[in-house]
């Protein structure tokens, strides 16, 4: 579980230079939130395409949460990347007052769809490809928005657990505040990630790690001294979430169909 | 063979001259081979531009007088080719490519990688080795990995030999990436009698190293270690870089001489230019101390292999 941090560096940040500059950018976007995954990505984005052409939008919810932007805002400045800040509640309000819902998960992926959209306006605006944030726990428990914060061009976190972006966070010096921050989604204030799933990231990463990456049964995770009920959860989130990691399917047709037999590379002729 | 009285040139510390010299007072015939390896990030599915990639490192490889230049895996192409295959398969019979290529080689030896279309329709993960103006041998990609990240038995046929064949240098074979990984495939290199064993490799890293590496390097260096030293060989491996769909391939290209030890390698997961003088007389040298070649009994494993293979249940 644990990272040689140096070396997973080394690895994404050449990973970010090469595939912007293979897709002819020069530029990266990613939203900056003042949590601990979109501030990891600003520290390796901005030492592998240097500060200047790194753009980090800052898109928060009316005032909900101020020192958030506080802590966005700082990072930028400490990075010496340029930011952006847009408040996102007139466009968000604007939709609810017309449709008007109490489900503040609803709320909260209206709000992750909204910066997707801002998103995707400022990368083709800037011509800056989106960096997403999404760590591997995220991925694999579908702890987030499909076509919100999961939409991005490349994923350089993908393959990090939460507690081995913890870790690389401590090697590349970003602030203390920012590292023992308690992980939050943002949907509402209070919320935190760990309280909304029930499980420590500690816990969730090394049932995860067992699972996926040891690939051991349910009954060996148990075994190892885990509670029945939260291997079960774990695998239940998964299983319910395969649907945001892949491509929608598409009913067969002909003899050479997307998704099916049309098979390319993402970097096709690069 | 060009004779030279330079020594080792790579990243490794080479042995001191004295030793060289005091080396061909001994036993007079000494043969230096200067091994060039070029660690590249080709393009994908670019044919085009990797063409002029190898043809930069062939002017760099020339001017630096080295005499073998090998480049890694599909280096023409790219590794994750997918339904690109029959796009960028080439027959090196036909081709202006292999033309130039073959020009190139009345200067220095190459070893490139490519999709080979052998028969109409039926596409080879391939290796050549050209020298003299002549293509001197194709091997086929035998074990195409297929499974977890690897997808090649769908994409490829397999190729279905191993052969030692003579180049300038000695006898040489070649292998491709899993193919190595294949102890068996080793063993019929070396009871063919190569006296230099080529690797060329697109292999992507995985797990964690306690250094800065993957994990996976070390076990190409653990079978490099094995292998040159119990075939008595020069084991050549090249390995490319770069990223395709967020595969990192993980370089670490090596020479090992044949005792066991590694001479040169160049860096992990960045492009590199590999140079290393090898003393082929060094083959002869171990094979007096260490007799695995002598000693060898294929006729016992063929007897063996045929029983072993006649009790398959069908």
């Amino acid at each position: 579980m644990k990272i040689n941090e140096v070396f997973v560096e080394k690895i994404l940040t050449s990973f970010i230079r090469e595939e912007l500059y293979k897709f002819n950018y020069k530029k990266g976007i990613l939203g900056l939130s003042g949590g601990l995954d979109s501030s990891v990505c600003a520290f390796l984005a901005a030492k592998a395409l240097q500060p200047q052409n790194v753009i980090c939008l800052i898109l928060p919810y009316g005032e909900a949460f101020s020192q958030d932007v506080k802590d966005a805002q700082e990072i930028a400045k400490l990075l010496g990347v340029r930011s952006k800040k847009i408040d996102i509640s007139p466009m968000v309000n604007a939709y609810f007052s017309r449709s008007p819902t109490k489900n503040r998960v609803a709320k909260g992926n209206k709000m992750a769809r909204e910066r997707m959209s801002i998103l995707y306006d400022f990368s083709s605006r800037e011509k800056a490809l989106i960096l997403g944030t999404s760590n591997k726990t995220e991925l694999l428990l579908g702890y987030g928005t499909i076509h919100g914060d999961m939409a991005c061009a490349i994923n350089p976190l993908g393959d990090l657990y939460k507690t081995q972006v913890k870790q690389l966070a401590r090697h590349l010096r970003v602030p203390e505040k920012i590292q023992s921050k308690p992980p939050s989604a943002g949907l509402w204030t209070g919320q935190t990630d760990e309280g909304e799933l029930g499980l420590t990231y500690e816990e969730m990463d090394e049932i995860l790690f067992q699972l996926v990456d040891k690939r051991m049964s349910r009954k060996e995770v148990i075994a190892s001294g885990f509670k029945k009920a939260a291997v079960e959860k774990i695998i239940r989130l998964m299983k319910n979430s395969e649907f945001k990691r892949k491509l929608a399917p598409i009913p067969k047709i002909s003899s050479r169909t997307v998704g099916h037999d049309f098979l390319y590379p993402y970097d096709w002729d690069r | 063979m060009r004779k030279r009285a330079s020594v080792g040139r790579g990243k490794s510390v080479p042995p001191p001259s004295w030793l060289y010299l005091k080396w061909s007072m001994n036993y007079g015939n000494f043969s230096l081979v200067r091994i060039a390896l070029a660690q590249i990030s080709p393009h994908l599915g670019d044919l085009r531009r990797n063409l002029d990639l190898h043809f930069h490192y062939i002017e760099k490889a020339k001017k630096k007088r080295a005499d073998l230049l090998v480049f890694p895996e599909l280096s023409l192409t790219g590794y994750t080719l997918m339904d690109m295959v029959a796009e960028v398969a080439l027959v090196p019979g036909k081709e202006t490519i292999f033309r130039k290529f073959k020009a190139a080689s009345q200067e220095i030896s190459l070893v490139i990688g490519f999709v080979e279309e052998l028969e109409k329709g039926l596409f080879y993960n391939s290796a050549a080795f050209l020298s003299g103006g002549k293509i001197l041998h194709v091997h086929r990609k035998v074990f195409l990995p297929t499974f977890g990240m690897f997808d090649e038995a769908r994409f490829f046929a397999q190729g279905k030999n191993f052969h030692a064949f003579p180049t300038p240098y000695g006898k040489a074979g070649m292998m491709i990436c899993r193919d190595f990984l294949s102890y068996g495939a080793s063993y019929l290199l070396f009871t063919g009698g190569a006296e230099i064993i080529i690797v060329l490799s697109a292999a992507p890293g995985r797990g964690m190293a306690q250094e800065e590496a993957y994990e996976t390097s070390h076990m190409w260096e653990l079978m490099g270690e094995a292998v040159s030293r119990f075939s008595t060989v020069f084991l050549i491996y090249c390995n490319r870089v770069g990223f395709e769909d967020g595969k990192h391939f993980a370089g670490g290209s090596f020479i090992f001489d044949p005792s066991g030890k590694m001479v040169a390698r160049a860096s992990y997961v960045d492009q590199d230019f590999l140079l290393q003088d090898i003393n082929t007389d060094e083959i002869r040298q171990g094979r007096k101390k260490w007799p695995y070649k002598r000693d060898d009994k294929p006729e016992v494993i063929l007897e063996a292999l045929k029983r072993i293979v006649s009790k398959y249940e069908d």
